[in-house]
């Protein structure tokens, strides 16, 4: 690669570009730019028509913006297919963070994303800075965070060490590391950690998935474009100092990892201080809220290069930043390096000049920097200055654009018709022990060894909280319910969905059953489903499968979400997760909010009463594809399927008999199936159930642990069941048993089939995780 | 004085996060509670923005991570607030207004020495320590405390001795250690002059270990005050069950008033400074 020194600086080069597709290819390795051949082409066209040659300021600025990772080049047709036409009356704005209306007065905004690579290598600070990124893009549309969540997926963690592919580390050592750097960042910067999940495969073990998400909330009037109000706006650069962390993040992200990812990607990994980010967070909130600000912008992937021109060109400007202003960490940092340094607890405020030394006052007293490092201009350009000197001019349709591909995909070929080969009926002692083994399984166990890391009630607003119940007899509560406001009974709910394994088996009704899993877990509570966001976690997007599988969750997650009536004001992709040792099942993970109308009409999960029935409400279908029944024992079997437009009709009932007061408590079937509810129920209220199979026909270990959508348990006191009863006319519900005693007993013909204390239940159920992880 | 001449002064720093649930519970019984940076106390800001300490009835320390407790819990919060503040702190307490500390506010007044404050106004180092949890894990989870104040603790006045309160634990250094051969005589000390106010106890009421002790402090305690009883510190967080809805049971029973098991603690210092002053 031929390149020469600025005329007037020294940390800055000016490249030339060859002309054959291999320099090209060249230049970009050399750099790390990560750019193909065709979009390298594409560059030299651009420099050659204005007749000089790129400097590695621009050169590198060009290989972020049109990174997978900030302009979604492989997704964004799919994305325009299926989730961008969906419309919705309460979205207000779609932006770093999709914002929705709560009430009159309130938004609520929402976003989740991914930050799997950097938790592969590092995961205490991969998802330390996770949790800090998730937080500014919530900021960065005018509101509050108020909740954290974290699905996160890993290998078993109880996996042999000599299994284990080279170059990669322990899933024990990964789960520990990510939910210690939750914890510390989270419970440090004050906003509650109050949901997610934890999910166990093999196929996660080289490719850890740590995806985070926030909610927060704030006045209609403060929420802000992430954008500029017009030129003379002054770049306002607040927070943490820049520095060489984080230098070619996005990259990484859009990269399979490797053996090697360990040493090279190391670099990529910023540096979280929630000690800078408590105080930022009320300085930008304290400036959002005395208008003083005409525009926010978090800096995260892609750094002030991203930022000042997605910003600049969301107001309809351009932009002139002098990079020698930027506060740095240590002295030395290129001009390049700055421009893409992706440091963390950064924020970019638009302010006129007028309200300039009030924000400057604001971020004084909360000892957080504030720096003028440059303004909007009327031209649509991005110039770089670097002492003076001129480093950077771009047309900022040019660099922020960014290709956009429609690569080249198929829908793999399930063999749907292959025959069943469900296991022999098991005899009463068998199932017995297939029960407590499914309780004890990693995915369907207590995850209260992680739950209790989190401070999940920081702020006072946590209504029904993760784990709920008698403390001395807790159990996993569905969706978690804030009370956003000081003067106001209306909840939030918010729950979290994901079918890594049915969409492994058929990706359409994956992403059709991810949504389903969100919208009963928040009927559940008394929530009528309102917004989902979701990340999108998949392989290699240029194999066409796995393009495929991506093209078939997005249509099956568009259909459910316009059948339940639900937006989709943000999300995120991360492609990518794969290693040479294997790539992860196709992973859509849904966030969903839903609204409760006054909380005080909330349910739990945790049996309420001593003496009401257990009724099963939605339909069970015999297929046991997918469930965690059919993972341990290797049963061969198609995915259950869901109807989202009839799902729908459910999810209403169940909300109306809640709010009605009819459901005492109820607990959405899931992980387990029906019996692993049931258990669930009975630990959370320390009182035994007797379960009648009479009415089912089907044989018992389908009935009890198929994990067909759109199903519920429900308690209802006895005077109140012909007013359930009548409630749910027209749809599918059968009682199923009475609530009593100290046992979780299940009878046929009078006879018992399956009877375990609640303790031992509670031992089975309790035990797994804190035995594994000590 | 009237409740709404009450002025509480909820302090911060960077790290300090319970600040906004701690002025809420004030402000809901109808004092004032205004949440100040600790730079407006020692002058460090703008000339509108300064106040003094003297302005206030009561000083609530909140919950959080001050400064990342990066040292020790409490102790950089601790260490900026003797260099500017001691003295106007000292003749608070000997006026007889109330300091509150929740969790990491608990940990500050240690560091400060205001606590125990056995016979003394303050003393010059740390008598007693909040050490790491038992467990070595943060233990977020609801615990019970037995209020065993005969009333010396102007914080829980309104509390009848032997009650059990539902109040939930949040932190990862609430071990309450005494120092090697004075524990002894420091607890006798203690339990002589009404100090001991919160000890852990299960959910039947009887005094346990973990997790019902969340941390293994020495004799359950949860929770101390001065021995002039206005000096307070607790490790749990009774602003978090103002209303019986924050309760983690709350939808087992009917909410009734909605009244949380730690709103006696803020009525109970409220109806202290408006009787005294």
């Amino acid at each position: 690669m031929k390149s020469k020194k600025h005329e007037n600086l020294d940390n800055c080069f000016e490249v030339e570009l060859p002309e054959t597709p291999e320099g090209l290819k060249e230049v970009s390795d050399t750099l790390k730019l990560g750019l193909s051949t065709d979009e390298m082409l594409r560059v030299k066209e651009y420099f050659k028509n204005l007749g000089r040659n790129p400097t590695d300021v621009e050169l590198n600025a060009i290989g972020q913006a049109w990174s997978e990772h900030c302009c979604y080049k492989s997704s964004k047709v799919v994305l325009k297919k299926y989730i961008f036409p969906l419309e919705h009356k309460d979205m207000l704005l779609r932006g770093d963070a999709g914002v929705m209306s709560f009430d009159e007065e309130y938004a609520y905004a929402i976003r989740i994303e991914s930050h799997n690579h950097p938790s592969a290598v590092e995961p205490y600070g991969g998802a330390a800075t996770g949790i800090g990124g998730i937080l500014r893009d919530v900021l960065a549309m005018g509101a509050q965070p108020i909740a954290l969540i974290d699905p996160l997926f890993f290998g078993p963690p109880d996996m042999p060490h000599e299994k284990l592919p080279e170059g990669v580390k322990h899933p024990k050592y990964l789960f520990a590391g990510v939910v210690a750097g939750i914890r510390d960042y989270g419970n440090r910067v004050g906003i509650p950690t109050i949901a997610g999940s934890v999910h166990f495969d093999p196929s996660y073990t080289s490719n850890c998935l740590v995806n985070v998400g926030c909610v927060g909330i704030g006045k209609k009037k403060f929420i802000r474009k992430n954008a500029v109000s017009s030129p003379g706006d002054n770049f306002v650069l607040v927070g943490g100092l820049t520095g060489r962390d984080g230098i070619h993040g996005v990259n990484f992200a859009s990269a399979v990892l490797t053996e090697k990812s360990d040493v090279e990607g190391r670099p990529s990994v910023q540096l979280g201080n929630p000690i800078m980010k408590e105080p930022l967070i009320h300085s930008v909130m304290e400036c959002v809220e005395a208008n003083l600000v005409e525009g926010v912008k978090d800096l995260g992937g892609g750094g002030l290069s991203c930022v000042c021109g997605e910003m600049a060109i969301a107001g309809g400007c351009g932009a002139e930043i002098h990079l020698d202003k930027v506060p740095l960490k240590e002295e030395d940092l290129a001009p390049w390096e700055i421009w893409v340094s992706e440091s963390q607890e950064r924020m970019m405020l638009a302010v006129r000049d007028e309200n300039l030394p009030r924000v400057k006052e604001i971020f004084e007293l909360y000892d957080v920097p504030c720096t003028v490092i440059g303004k909007a201009i009327p031209e649509k350009k991005v110039r770089l200055y670097f002492k003076g000197v001129k480093v950077f001019e771009l047309d900022i349709d040019f660099y922020t654009g960014g290709p956009e591909y429609t690569r080249p995909f198929v829908v793999k070929k399930r063999e749907k018709t292959k025959e069943r080969k469900l296991p022999p009926p098991p005899k009463p002692e068998e199932l017995e022990k297939i029960f407590l083994t499914i309780l004890s399984d990693l995915n369907v166990c207590s995850k209260e060894w992680v739950i209790r890391l989190y401070d999940y009630e920081v702020r006072g607003r946590t209504i029904i909280k993760p784990l709920t119940g008698r403390p001395s007899h807790q159990t996993h509560a569905d969706a978690v319910v804030l009370k956003p406001l000081e003067d106001s009974y209306r909840g939030l709910a918010i729950a979290v969905g994901s079918a890594p394994w049915i969409s492994a088996l058929d990706p359409y009704m994956g992403g059709v059953i991810s949504v389903d899993e969100v919208a009963r877990n928040l009927a559940s509570v008394g929530a009528i489903p309102h917004a989902i966001t979701n990340c999108m976690n998949f392989g290699n997007p240029e194999v066409p499968e796995v393009l495929g599988d991506f093209y078939e969750v997005l249509r099956g997650v568009g259909d459910a979400c316009r059948a339940f009536k639900i937006a989709v004001p943000s999300g995120n992709v991360s492609f990518y997760n794969e290693s040479p040792s294997g790539r992860i099942l196709p992973t859509p993970v849904v966030l969903g909010t839903g609204i409760v109308k006054d909380v005080r009409i909330s349910a739990s999960t945790d049996l309420a009463s001593s003496d009401g029935y257990i009724y099963l409400i939605g339909e069970t279908q015999e297929n046991l594809g997918g469930s965690a029944y059919a993972r341990i024992y290797g049963i061969e079997d198609a995915p259950p399927v869901c109807n989202p437009t009839n799902a729908f009709k459910y999810v209403s009932a169940v909300v109306s008999g809640i709010e009605r007061g009819i459901i005492r408590s109820c607990h959405d079937i899931g992980d387990g199936g029906l019996a692993a509810a049931i258990a669930e129920m009975s630990i959370g209220g320390n009182v035994g159930v007797d379960i009648n199979l009479d009415g089912v026909n089907m044989q018992e270990d389908v009935f009890l642990f198929s994990e067909s959508p759109t199903r519920w348990l429900a308690e209802v006191d006895e005077e109140n069941h012909e007013e359930f009863e009548r409630a749910f006319a027209g749809l599918n519900i059968l009682r199923i048993g009475k609530v009593g005693g100290k046992n979780i007993d299940f009878f046929k013909a009078g006879k018992k089939v399956l009877g375990v204390e609640i303790q031992t239940a509670k031992k089975v159920w309790n035990e797994t995780l804190w035995k594994i992880m000590g | 004085m009237n409740v709404a001449d009450v002025k509480v002064c909820v302090l911060r720093i960077e790290g300090t996060n319970c600040e906004l649930e701690m002025a809420e519970c004030f402000r809901r019984l109808g004092a004032q509670a205004e949440i100040l940076h600790l730079k407006q106390l020692t002058g460090e800001c703008s000339p509108d923005k300064k106040r003094q300490l003297s302005e206030y009835q009561i000083l609530m320390l909140p919950g959080g991570f001050s400064s990342g407790d990066y040292v020790r819990a409490g102790a950089i919060f601790a260490a900026r607030m003797k260099n500017a503040l001691m003295r106007d702190l000292v003749d608070f307490v000997e006026k007889g207004y109330a300091i509150g500390g929740i969790c990491n506010g608990f940990q500050i007044l240690v560091e400060l020495g205001l606590l125990p404050g056995i016979d003394k106004t303050y003393s010059e180092v740390p008598e007693v320590a909040l050490g790491i949890n038992d467990s070595a894990r943060f233990e977020c989870r609801p615990t019970y405390v037995k209020c065993e104040s005969s009333g010396k603790c102007v914080f829980t006045r309104n509390i009848r001795k032997g009650r059990n309160l539902l109040i939930p634990s949040a932190h990862a250094e609430g071990k309450l250690i005494l120092p090697d051969g004075k524990a002894d005589e420091m607890l006798q000390r203690m339990i002589e002059q009404d100090q001991i106010v919160f000890r852990y106890v299960d959910y039947m009421g009887n005094y346990s270990g973990y997790p019902w002790n969340p941390n293994g402090s020495i004799y359950n305690i949860a929770g101390i005050c001065n021995s002039t009883g206005n000096v307070f510190g607790m490790m749990p967080h009774p602003e978090r069950v103002f209303y019986r809805i924050q309760h983690p049971d709350w939808t087992q029973n009917d909410i009734g008033e909605n009244v949380g098991d730690g709103r006696a603690i803020f009525e109970s210092v409220l109806s202290y400074i408006t009787k005294k002053f």
